[in-house]
């Protein structure tokens, strides 16, 4: 039944929204004075599973942007997921976040990536129509229950004086509205400001304030507060978006065709199909950039100031600028993607570009299928301000002001997988916080989430940062296929931000999956008996061992179906499970050697390291060199101080004794403490 | 007294330090042991000790021993029955078997309560473990062990730049490029062959770089252990019958009488070892009892005891009774050839010494000198007299060269590997090569995987290798988009 339910979400008819929305959320004043436990600045990515998962673990929720009908927009490429990110969206939805039944609703060209590669590292991606996943993540916001949203641009932040036992920290107590002076008060505040705050747009040489062509920068009263009274560490990004270009202007038939899978594979553990039917899917087109296209970029540097101010800039290839000057002379690849069934627009991916707008039109001109191509809109670049992560606590909660969490661009990252995971993190502990509840980490070794905070935390930026399963140490045990299994348990027991209905479900796969590897194991036989039952295998006889049904799984040619048929009685009730069941064979003798490496991991995770060291005037013996590191980036744990390059083994272990001994004589004085005031009494 | 695995590091250590003992050791053999008492918890946590110093030219001998049940090692071998010696304190202990309580040997016994890395690099975060898990047993009360630490893994470092600094380092430093490379190409492949134009020739190429490295480690490895003879000494075991002049050469070859030398058959009973530096190589000597059936139970077991050795050298120098030969030098060949046999596993690995030719006729002498050189199936022979140091300089001569041989001329040749720690980082790089050969075509994840390993392994000796590291090389190497 569980099942049935899952699949009726998807039929579920979106409601009228501009009917429902305007009534709603475009009126503030009644929220003046008003109390929230947690207050959502943006609506993107970040912002929307922000509000979403925090109203999921039980906080009275406001969501702020600056235009309600952008909620759920997407601003740059029309597509969710890939490799790396595809498994980001798997374990936001383990965790009930949003993204990826967004996107099996409004997914309109379905593909497993890597899909010869190995399970592991298959990326799980669609093409989006805009309009749909902007209608479903409005449509599930509104029917969220204690969650509220609002228009409006905040101006400030609230905090209280700073502590004045420990200086420097301060407390969240809520935000103030641009319109009038509206103070809305809130226990915590997640900040998913995305690239509005001191946004400015670059188009050839002209340079204007904006977080996003036609909206407006966030306030300067917000960057203010962030640098200003909390005294937080920014820097500066830069990020660009291509031209979108008119569909019926380019000749296809000069591009190579790009066909989804014939058989769409949902996002969502919840979902058993897409909303779009098979044959419903739209194609992607497939070009290269040729000699002239290299001509137009070195020819317009000089109009070009985003790309002038590439000083320091990232070390891959944020724009076609930047591709055909750092890699000359080489064809390049330009995808054609659909922007939505009934958009009559292309989307140029790898065509980033920061060009005046009659030399973009030059330059994809130059390109076969767009020799005649009419750009709608230019593309341009974005620099916007973010605040340095490793002031962030693995709760991506600003460490020195209690109540403050930050997610999405504003921590240096790029891409909606990457802001999505963390808006649903910072959320979920937003409201833990807002609830008196203490905040929920998620471990390195037990998702990409983990991998890309503990990244974000313990490491910083330089440049936007990507998820890529390059990143992950335990990327064979970090699969796409057991997100669920990984994180759903985790996300109904420990944090809360989980419906009792999908936890349900998780336990359900998670004891058939139990179930089935025990029947696998159960089936014993000899290497003769198997050649008899499975003649068309090569088992090789010469081992006179016997195997189980497990072994005999990973064998490549063999598949669960074909052991299910031949013992039917014990294997054909786990058919649902087929493919899960083959993969797990495969990779359970590694991840089996994971494991004891991610426990030790563990351990020393669980040790943490108070946040208030002065490193500098630390009485142990620690390089100068080591004291910097440490001060600078603040491991939360003995873990991630390990794992920090210039940590040496013996500073670990200094810090760690210098940590028993205070911890020690603490509990001592409060002991004394506790003593001397019963006796006063 | 062999390592379960070449480990050091914990906290206590024993030294003991000894007056030599009769049988040949350095003058001073002084017993280190190092104990970390991490509690049993930790299945990996075993106990393990190791001659920390090297065999063979070193004067003092240190032990140590590390793990769980270091204190109980302390407790039963060094007298501590009622308590733990104070840390860091040396006490001059007799050093006892733990069964048969006999006294091994005097020394010096250190104990280092607290964790201490070893001198091999601590595996990530290992050593954070270690140190937590002593932290339970009282870690703060010992002020400055961080200094200590420090001054260990300083000395490691130091160590380990000057054994990388040479052509070894540059070896290994030109595979870890290699490695990252591969890594970097197979990860590129993985992460962004989908969206970006990675051509498929890389991943052939690096199929190509892989097996290369494989074969070019695995070659390495077969080096015949020459570099760890250099480290430890190359063993040298004197065998042979009975009364052929065993002991004699041995005395002579150390130059001094350390062996009982006497006309009695069967004079040494068990293995007399000594060190020494032979034309700068180190050798360890050992003096065994000759062969021969006996019913006297101590000379059955001494001549096992030899038989053990013979079958353990690195050189075999197999003494003769020139006396005993036959006078025809076809018919001195043969019996060579008998004797041989049963005094050896294989031949190659010997030299084969005719003693007491001062006893001969100096005709057949020099006719034996000649002719039985280059006699197929024989070893280098030479002829010497113990009695009148006849030959001796010429056996020496043939000794240095055959040493010389074993350890590897470091001015010469491929680069050797000096450490039994880099052999088992090796064979597991080599070991993780495999394992992306044979994932390559079905599953790309897991063989990645295997280059991950290989990296990692290699990365223990040459420096460790970050995802940062890996994605630098793919920005470089490709064009990758936002």
């Amino acid at each position: 039944t569980n099942r049935e339910c899952a699949s009726h979400m998807l039929r579920k008819k979106l409601p009228f929204l501009h009917s429902l929305l305007s009534p709603v959320s475009r009126h503030v004043g009644h929220l003046t004075g008003h109390q929230y436990d947690v207050i959502v600045v943006g609506g993107g990515h970040a912002g929307t599973e922000a509000a979403a998962a925090a109203a999921r673990v039980g906080a009275e929720t406001l969501l702020i942007t600056q235009k309600i009908h952008t909620i759920g927009a997407l601003s740059c490429n029309p597509s969710l997921g890939g490799v790396g990110k595809g498994q980001l969206v798997k374990e936001v939805d383990a965790l009930d976040g949003l993204c990826g039944r967004a996107g099996d609703w409004a997914g309109i060209h379905f593909s497993i990536l890597n899909r010869r590669k190995g399970p592991a590292v298959w990326g799980p991606r669609a093409q989006l129509d805009r309009q749909r996943y902007r209608d479903f993540i409005q449509s599930e916001l509104l029917s969220t229950p204690r969650l509220t949203m609002v228009e409006g641009s905040v101006e400030e932040l609230l905090v209280t004086e700073p502590n004045p036992e420990e200086p420097g920290h301060h407390r969240v107590t809520g935000i103030r509205l641009a319109n009038g002076s509206h103070a809305i008060s809130a226990r915590s505040v997640v900040l998913t400001t995305g690239t509005f705050l001191s946004g400015s747009l670059f188009v050839g040489q002209t340079t204007s304030p904006g977080g996003r062509i036609g909206d407006a920068p966030s306030s300067a009263g917000l960057s203010h507060t962030l640098r200003e009274r909390l005294g937080l560490r920014t820097g500066r990004l830069r990020t660009g978006t291509p031209p979108r270009i008119v569909k019926d202007s380019v000749d296809l038939s000069l591009a190579k065709l790009h066909l989804p899978d014939s058989h769409p594979t949902p996002f969502s553990f919840l979902n058993t199909h897409t909303h779009c039917k098979p044959e419903e899917q739209l194609p992607c087109y497939l070009t290269f950039t040729t000699p002239g296209v290299e001509r137009v970029v070195r020819e317009s540097l000089q109009l070009n100031c985003h790309i002038q101010q590439d000083t320091k800039g990232p070390r891959y290839c944020p724009s076609i600028e930047s591709r055909v000057l750092r890699f000359p002379g080489r064809s390049h690849q330009v995808w054609l993607e659909p922007e939505g069934v009934t958009s009559d627009l292309l989307y140029p991916q790898g065509l980033s570009m920061t060009m005046p707008p009659d030399i973009q039109l030059r330059l994809i001109r130059e390109i076969p299928p767009m020799r005649r191509a009419e750009i709608h809109t230019p593309g341009y670049g974005v620099q916007y301000d973010f605040v340095c992560p490793t002031q962030l606590s693995p709760a991506l909660q600003v460490k020195s002001t209690q109540g403050l969490f930050l997610a999405g661009q504003i921590n240096g990252t790029t891409g909606y997988e990457e802001a999505a995971a963390q808006g649903l993190w910072a959320g979920a502990n937003a409201a833990r916080s807002a609830l008196s509840m203490p905040t929920v980490t998620l471990s390195r070794t037990e998702s990409y989430i983990g991998v890309l905070i503990d990244d974000l935390v313990s490491r910083g930026v330089t440049e936007p940062y990507r998820m890529f399963t390059s990143r992950a140490e335990f990327r064979t045990s970090l699969r796409p296929d057991n997100a669920d299994l990984r994180l759903t348990p985790k996300g109904f027991e420990e944090v809360g931000c989980v419906s009792s209905v999908r936890y349900q479900e998780s336990l359900r796969v998670r004891n058939s999956l139990q179930d089935a590897l025990t029947a696998l194991q159960a089936l014993f036989l000899s290497t003769s008996s198997w050649k008899k039952k499975l003649p068309s295998v090569p088992i090789s006889e010469t081992k006179s061992t016997l195997l189980t049904g497990l072994d005999l799984l990973q064998y490549n040619d063999v598949t669960f179906e074909m052991l299910a048929s031949a013992f039917p009685e014990s294997l054909s009730s786990f058919m649902e499970f087929a493919q899960r069941l083959k993969i797990e064979a495969v990779y359970k003798p590694h991840c089996d050697l994971n494991k004891k490496e991610i426990e030790r991991i563990q351990r020393e995770e669980n040790m943490s390291l108070p946040q208030d060291i002065d490193y500098f005037s630390l009485p142990v013996s620690l390089s100068d060199e080591v004291r910097e590191i440490l001060d600078r980036v603040r491991p939360s744990t003995l873990g991630a101080a390990t794992r920090l390059e210039g940590i040496t083994p013996a500073a670990v272990v200094n810090l760690l004794n210098y940590v028993r001994v205070t911890e020690k004589k603490k509990e001592t004085h409060r002991n004394q403490r506790q003593q001397e005031h019963t006796l006063k009494f | 007294m062999l390592p379960l695995r070449p480990v050091c590091g914990g906290i206590w250590r024993a030294a003991v330090h000894t007056v030599r003992m009769s049988r040949g050791a350095p003058p001073y053999r002084l017993f280190s042991s190092t104990c970390d008492g991490a509690p049993a918890a930790l299945a990996d946590a075993d106990t393990i000790f190791a001659l920390s110093s090297g065999h063979g030219r070193c004067g003092v001998a240190v032990v140590r021993v590390s793990g769980p049940a270091s204190a109980t090692a302390l407790r039963c071998m060094a007298g501590f029955t009622q308590r733990l010696p104070p840390p860091r304190t040396a006490l001059l202990r007799s050093i006892t078997d733990p069964r048969s309580t006999e006294v091994l040997d005097r020394g010096l016994v250190l104990w280092f309560p607290g964790s201490v890395p070893g001198l091999r690099p601590a595996e990530a975060g290992e050593f954070t473990r270690r140190a937590f898990q002593a932290g339970k047993l009282g870690l703060t009360e010992v002020e400055g062990l961080g200094d200590l630490i420090h001054a260990e893994t300083e000395a490691q470092r130091r160590q380990a730049l000057r054994q990388m600094s040479g052509e070894l380092g540059r070896l290994y430093q030109d595979w870890s490029d290699r490695l990252k490379r591969c890594l970097a190409h197979v990860e590129a492949f993985i992460d962004f062959s989908e969206d970006e134009l990675i051509e498929d020739g890389v991943l052939n190429r690096v199929d190509v770089s892989v097996s290369d490295l494989q074969a070019e480690i695995e070659r390495h490895l077969k080096d015949e252990r020459r570099g760890e003879r250099l480290r430890s000494g190359v063993q040298v075991v004197i065998a042979g019958a009975t009364n052929a002049g065993k002991s004699s050469l041995l005395n002579k070859l150390c130059q001094r009488p350390a062996a009982i030398v006497s006309p009695i058959a069967g004079t040494t009973r068990d293995v007399v070892e000594t060190a020494l530096d032979l034309g700068g190589f180190p050798v360890l000597l050992s003096d065994t009892a000759g062969l021969r059936d006996s019913s006297d139970l101590v000379e059955r077991e001494g001549v096992r005891r030899a038989r053990e050795r013979v079958e353990q050298a690195d050189l075999t120098l197999v003494v003769v009774d020139s006396a005993h030969l036959p006078s025809e030098v076809d018919r001195a060949a043969a019996f060579l050839r008998e004797h041989l046999r049963s005094v050896l596993p294989d031949t190659d690995r010997c030299l084969l010494v005719l003693n007491k030719a001062d006893l001969l006729p100096e005709k057949q002498r020099q006719k034996l000198d000649t002719e039985l050189r280059g006699v197929s199936g024989l070893p280098a022979v030479r002829l010497i007299s113990c009695q009148t140091n006849e030959g001796l300089k010429a056996f020496l001569t043939v000794l240095h060269s055959s040493v010389k041989t074993l350890c590897g001329d470091p001015l010469f040749g491929a680069p050797t590997l000096t450490q039994a720690r880099h052999r088992a980082h090796l064979q597991r790089c080599a070991a993780a090569l495999a394992q992306y050969q044979r994932y390559r075509d079905t599953d790309l994840a897991l063989a990645a995987e295997g280059v991950r390993l290989a990296v990692t392994s290699l990365g223990r000796i040459t420096g460790r290798v970050g995802a940062e590291e890996i994605l630098d090389i793919i920005f470089k190497d490709f064009c990758i988009g936002k």
